[in-house]
């Protein structure tokens, strides 16, 4: 504890943040154009202060939340089989993989009209889109772990006599399952971003508000310090959520540590 | 590419495709599944695509289409060189000098979880006109990921190589140009590949939002004036672009990297 306070790594960070709030409180002093609609930091702090006591706030963390854990369970829940599907069967990959590789290039955001055609309401909208994103990039990383398996492994398990189903269950998925949580987590930072601008781009005035159409809507009401609060929130939870697959991962892969 | 012709991967391709059109076709044309309803059968879409007087106003044959695609791949190529010649060199810098790591990562560690397409309103207001906000936010998306695996790319360098370059006498400046960048450029292509996918996916949110023109406003407008056929031709130019920029970046990695054979 005492070398973390007092190592150099930790005042020299803070030092670096230090110079960036004092440049940018001094572009403000000096009124720099750019900077003519962005607050001071001071006065920024103080209404973000404000803000994340206000429960108009919560709310609209928590339905962006709901939003965001809805689509990425689906989108985990439909992927990984799917991947492991493209990564064992050579038939099956030979036939979907080139149709899921025209549409994966396709931005998320892109989706965004097409699903409100589809789907009646703008929440299952924003969840279809938010399942995209992540569903996406779940296979392909599930895929990646599958290929990547040593061949010899299988080699071995059915030179010992093993069937495909046992080579499945005891080689195959245990040795994907790092890239699985890996897919997991990026997918789930990926889900933060694609809830604020598919909230952006949908349900501005309509059905409930996130954190995505609270940020629109300060935007169009000239409410900086709100936009950048969201932009802050929004950072954090896509971190948190990150980091708590992360730790599932670490905890459903635990021989893979090393101490 | 005659083995290519006699194995059954070219047969399995076209009978994939074949079977996604043909659900595609039964959903919205035959069954008309009320959820597709909405949706165009694939044979309308690429009429609409492929007609030199197109029902919308945008086919293959008019200008307006080439006059989006090019917008959009000009932001998103003039976003992802910005975020090359700004992001690469930062992240060596990082993973080099321990010092300006510690004054400088965790500044970059702060204003990296907050999502590209979030800057959008933020990048309106303070940017003047069309152009530059949709090409910071774009930017935004391709410059942290730029960075974050230059300064992998660096910190993976088998540390023995710089002992060995100590060694033999190399001042710091040998170190730099001749173990750390050539180190570090096989991550460093990884991330430009990453890079160009996040910076085509912040291009729409950023052209839907703040655009004026691009295929991202494309689709909005198509949208807005429910002309359902443009807003798939759009998606599916956007697919096509963003999968032409992956393979260029893979490929020029491949070619400045000729000493890994892979």
């Amino acid at each position: 504890m005492f070398r973390v306070v007092f190592s150099t790594a930790l005042w020299r960070g803070a030092g670096g943040i230090a110079v960036f709030v004092a440049l940018w409180e001094a572009a403000s002093l000096l009124k720099l154009p750019f900077l003519r609609f962005v607050p001071a930091p001071h006065i920024l702090f103080a209404s973000v202060v404000e803000t994340i006591q206000t429960q108009a706030y919560w709310s609209a963390v928590l339905i962006s939340a709901r939003r965001v854990v809805i689509g990425y369970v689906i989108g985990v829940a439909l992927g990984v089989p799917i991947g492991l599907a493209f990564g064992v069967s050579r038939v099956f990959k030979g036939l979907f993989f080139p149709v899921f590789e025209t549409l994966r290039p396709i931005p998320p955001l892109a989706w965004v009209p097409l699903s409100i055609l589809l789907w009646p309401t703008m929440e299952q909208t924003v969840i279809s889109v938010i399942f995209l994103g992540s569903y996406f990039t779940v296979v392909i990383n599930v895929l990646g772990g599958v290929e990547t398996i040593d061949i010899r492994y299988v080699r071995a398990a059915l030179s010992m006599g093993a069937t495909r189903w046992q080579v499945f269950w005891k080689v195959v998925l245990p040795a994907t399952s790092p890239s699985i949580f890996t897919g997991m987590a990026i997918a789930m930072g990926l889900t933060w971003e694609i809830v604020v601008a598919a909230e952006m781009v949908s349900s501005i005035g309509s059905g409930q508000t996130g954190l995505g159409a609270m940020m629109w809507q300060a935007y169009v009401g000239g409410v900086i310090p709100l936009i950048i609060t969201a932009m802050v929130s929004i950072g954090l939870a896509g971190l948190l959520f990150s980091a708590l697959i992360w730790q599932i991962g670490a905890f459903a892969t635990r021989w893979r540590r090393v101490m | 590419m005659a083995r290519w012709v006699l194995s059954p991967r070219p047969y399995q391709l076209l009978l994939g495709f074949a079977i996604f059109l043909a659900a595609w076709h039964l959903a919205t044309a035959v069954l008309k599944v009320p959820v597709f309803q909405k949706i165009p059968p694939p044979a309308v879409v690429l009429r609409e695509w492929f007609n030199p007087e197109p029902f919308f106003g945008v086919s293959v044959y008019t200008s307006l289409y080439y006059s989006h695609i090019a917008y959009s791949v000009y932001r998103a190529y003039t976003a992802f060189a910005l975020a090359v010649l700004l992001g690469v060199p930062l992240g060596i810098l990082i993973g080099w000098n321990r010092t300006f790591k510690e004054y400088a990562f965790p500044l970059v560690e702060i204003f990296r979880p907050i999502p590209p397409l979030s800057w959008v309103p933020l990048a309106i207001l303070m940017l003047p006109g069309t152009e530059p906000p949709v090409i910071f936010v774009t930017f935004i998306a391709a410059f942290f990921a730029t960075v974050l695996n230059t300064l992998l790319g660096v910190q993976s360098i088998d540390r023995g190589y710089f002992r060995a370059a100590q060694c033999l006498g190399f001042s710091r400046k040998d170190t730099l140009f001749h173990v750390v960048i050539p180190g570090a450029m096989p991550h460093v292509f990884i991330g430009l590949q990453i890079a160009m996918g996040l910076s085509w996916v912040a291009l729409v949110a950023g052209e839907m939002i703040a655009g004026k023109r691009g295929l991202g406003y494309m689709i909005y407008d198509a949208y807005s004036m429910v002309q359902i056929p443009t807003i798939i031709m759009g998606m599916l130019t956007l697919g096509f672009l963003g999968f032409f920029s992956s393979a260029l970046v893979r490929y020029l990695g491949r070619r400045l990297m000729a000493w890994r054979s892979y």
